[in-house]
């Protein structure tokens, strides 16, 4: 039962979240012109096409327990050929993925106020530490140096404006945007 | 003959120096993003896109389309050399390229693919020169049943014939045209979705979904098989040479030549279907009519020209609709689309009426790209295979890297990298549980078009949407999308109560 579960679950989430935007949809404010459909009635006809498919698949894996599924040609191309096999295999590393996650979201959060070429220096060196490479000297050259590279392609050539921070970080990247000769 | 001084005003476009600089990065690239496992060809397009917001239009849709077209081939050299396909795309040269190699002669193996991609892309030119402007001038007829049809018709093949299992595809694609719905909506100013976010308001760009989920999602999912690919695979030092078929050779496998040409071509303007489909019923198809066809596997010639040829001319049959109807069938077609948008150019049954020596400038540059993945093919194969040796970890980092710029760029706005970091995880999420993220890309990317479509329609024809049923053209199309979506079903039923039974 708990494996009917677990292959159904995604669909539950789906068909959750495809009710409450049913809602949502049907308090979308408009101005109502008799006879014409409204902007509702496309987003309300997929989320009903959306249900339907779910529907089916919680049945299918929750109450009848059946694994077959009609796969899209290319998968069944690839499945016949036996060479997606290997990838099964693969060990699972779910601890180095929630820390990719977390450390991209702390870029993503931390890049307004370092700008972009000290938290980039700090994301690329922690990243592929992270990753489990380990030529120390490699990362702080590839993390200092790509930094660099970006910032020079994207604030030079392609006109590109990166964050730059807030100070007392500004001060390093104006710098460096001094140095580069970017006005 | 107009066609004719438009291509040959096209040539000289592309021969400027600066369009024949870029023309050379983006075969190159594409090669690269090949070679690499970490990178797909899609991704690879995806992260050259922010290069191209400050180029003029025509270096931008040179770059991305050589990188295209390039990145058909590319992912060969190592299938070939080391059984490491690049690219699904590759996979059938595993068969016979990797046997031909083992047998002793990889040269000769790499000869035929490169015949064999140089044929198919001088094949997919010509028919792209022929067929385009008669396609474009035709689709000047349609009005919108009959573009709501072909959209559903493209959709509906995205689904039956992509990767994953169909239901999920389907949710896949559904959930691709609700993100498109976000924002304030064209036609009555309704605010849908936005939750009172403001940058919800402004709608979610669909380059932030194909970055987030094609570049960010399959890092992560990389990331959690822990970089498999620690850059030792390869001995990258063996001897690589290539070594051409005689012309004898080559006339004996003509037809197989020709077939897996048409089939890549009709495969490619099939919407969802792309090089990958291409190549594998290339291959099918030889191993069913070729003369040989039941010793493939065994390292002959024709296992090598039917896929790469399939694959490299199924990019011409994508570029057609693209062109012709502005509708994208495909990953990379759907980047080169937003290129277009991007520099304020529509794609359309128009293209050939308001920029018609544009489009033979890209059809030019494509026979040059042509020739030239051909000759860097030849002479730089050992440094093009020699990346196999970068650290996943490092690539990867980089990845990331290009992609927030590349999000952040296209509209100077932070909380896009939100935008791409959520859709990253989203991209993941669909890996982990199987669900293809192609029709999601392609849904948001059509959705617009398909609403606006639809709506015109309803209003023209008093909401009455049999009209659909009431034109040649767009019934012919819906019954086609039906018949895409449930014979699949329909015949892996039947081959499941055959089983069953036996």
């Amino acid at each position: 039962m708990l494996n009917r579960l677990l292959r159904a679950s995604p669909y539950i989430v789906v068909q959750l979240a495809a009710m409450y935007l049913y809602q949502v949809a049907g308090r979308i404010d408009f101005p109502a012109a008799p006879g014409r459909i409204g902007p509702d009635f496309w987003p309300k006809s997929i989320l009903v096409l959306l249900g339907l498919v779910c529907v089916y698949e919680i049945i299918k894996n929750l109450l009848i327990g059946e694994t077959f599924t009609a796969a899209g040609l290319l998968e069944k191309l690839m499945k016949d050929s036996g060479e997606v096999e290997g990838e099964e295999k693969l060990p699972s590393y779910p601890l180095l993925l929630g820390g990719g996650i977390v450390l991209t979201i702390i870029y993503v959060v931390t890049i307004s106020s370092l700008g972009f070429f000290l938290a980039t220096i700090a994301y690329l060196a922690l990243f592929m530490a992270l990753g489990r490479y380990r030529n120390w000297t490699v990362i702080a050259a590839s993390s200092v140096l790509g930094a660099l590279g970006l910032m020079f392609i994207f604030m030079k050539v392609v006109y590109v404006s990166l964050p730059l921070g807030v100070e007392p970080f500004s001060a390093v990247s104006l710098w460096l945007l001094r140095v580069m000769g970017v006005h | 003959m107009e066609a004719l001084v438009h291509l040959g005003n096209g040539f000289l476009q592309v021969l400027q120096p600066m369009n024949l600089l870029v023309l050379f990065i983006g075969l190159v690239l594409g090669m690269l993003v090949a070679v690499l496992p970490g990178l797909t060809l899609v991704m690879g397009v995806v992260l050259a896109l922010p290069f191209t917001y400050t180029m003029e239009l025509l270096p931008a849709i040179i770059l991305l389309t050589a990188m295209y077209v390039s990145g058909t081939y590319g992912g060969a050299f190592t299938a070939i050399l080391f059984r490491i396909p690049g690219e699904p795309i590759d996979v059938p040269l595993l068969w016979d390229g990797y046997t031909m190699a083992r047998k002793g002669q990889p040269a000769k193996a790499l000869g035929w693919t490169l015949f064999s991609a140089l044929g198919g892309g001088l094949v997919m030119i010509m028919v792209m020169v022929l067929a385009s402007a008669p396609v474009a001038k035709f689709a000047l007829t349609f009005s919108s049943p009959e573009y709501f049809a072909i959209i559903i018709f493209g959709l509906a093949s995205v689904v039956s014939l992509g990767g994953g299992s169909i239901t999920n595809a389907a949710i896949s694609l559904m959930l691709g045209l609700l993100i498109a719905t976000v924002g304030v909506d064209s036609i009555y100013g309704a605010e849908r979705f936005a939750f009172g976010v403001p940058f919800l308001q402004d709608g979610i760009e669909y380059l932030l979904v194909m970055v987030g989920a094609y570049g960010l999602g399959e890092v992560f999912t990389r990331m959690e098989k822990g970089f498999a690919g620690d850059g030792t695979v390869a001995d990258t030092d063996r001897r690589i040479n290539t070594e051409f078929p005689t012309l004898a050779e080559m006339l004996k496998l003509k037809m197989t030549f020709m077939r897996s040409s048409l089939i890549g071509i009709i495969v490619g303007i099939i919407p969802g279907a792309g090089a990958t489909v291409a190549s594998f019923v290339a291959y099918g198809a030889e191993g069913q009519y070729g003369k040989r066809g039941k010793e493939l596997g065994s390292g002959i010639a024709e296992g090598i020209i039917a896929p790469q040829t399939a694959a490299t001319s199924s990019v011409g049959g994508a570029m057609i609709p693209l062109l012709t109807m502005g509708i994208p069938g495909s990953g990379a077609t759907a980047i080169i689309l937003g290129a277009f948008l991007l520099h304020g150019m529509q794609p359309g049954p128009q293209v050939f009426v308001t920029s018609g020596p544009f489009v033979y400038a890209v059809f030019a540059s494509m026979f040059l790209g042509v020739i030239g993945m051909c000759i860097i093919g030849y002479f730089a194969i050992k440094p093009l295979v020699k990346v196999l040796e970068l650290p996943e970890a490092v690539v990867s980092a980089f990845v990331v890297m290009f992609c927030f710029i590349g999000a952040f760029a296209a509209r100077n706005n932070l909380s896009d990298l939100y935008v791409i970091t959520a859709f990253g995880i989203l991209g993941y999420l669909f890996e982990k549980f199987k669900f293809p993220i192609a029709p999601m890309v392609l849904g948001v990317i059509l959705g617009p078009l398909a609403e606006s479509s639809f709506m015109t329609m309803m209003v023209s024809h008093g909401n009455d949407w049999t009209v659909l049923m009431g034109r040649p053209i767009s019934a012919t199309v819906m019954v086609l999308a039906v018949v895409a979506l449930v014979y699949p079903i329909q015949r892996q039923l039947r081959e499941k109560t055959r089983r069953s039974g036996t």
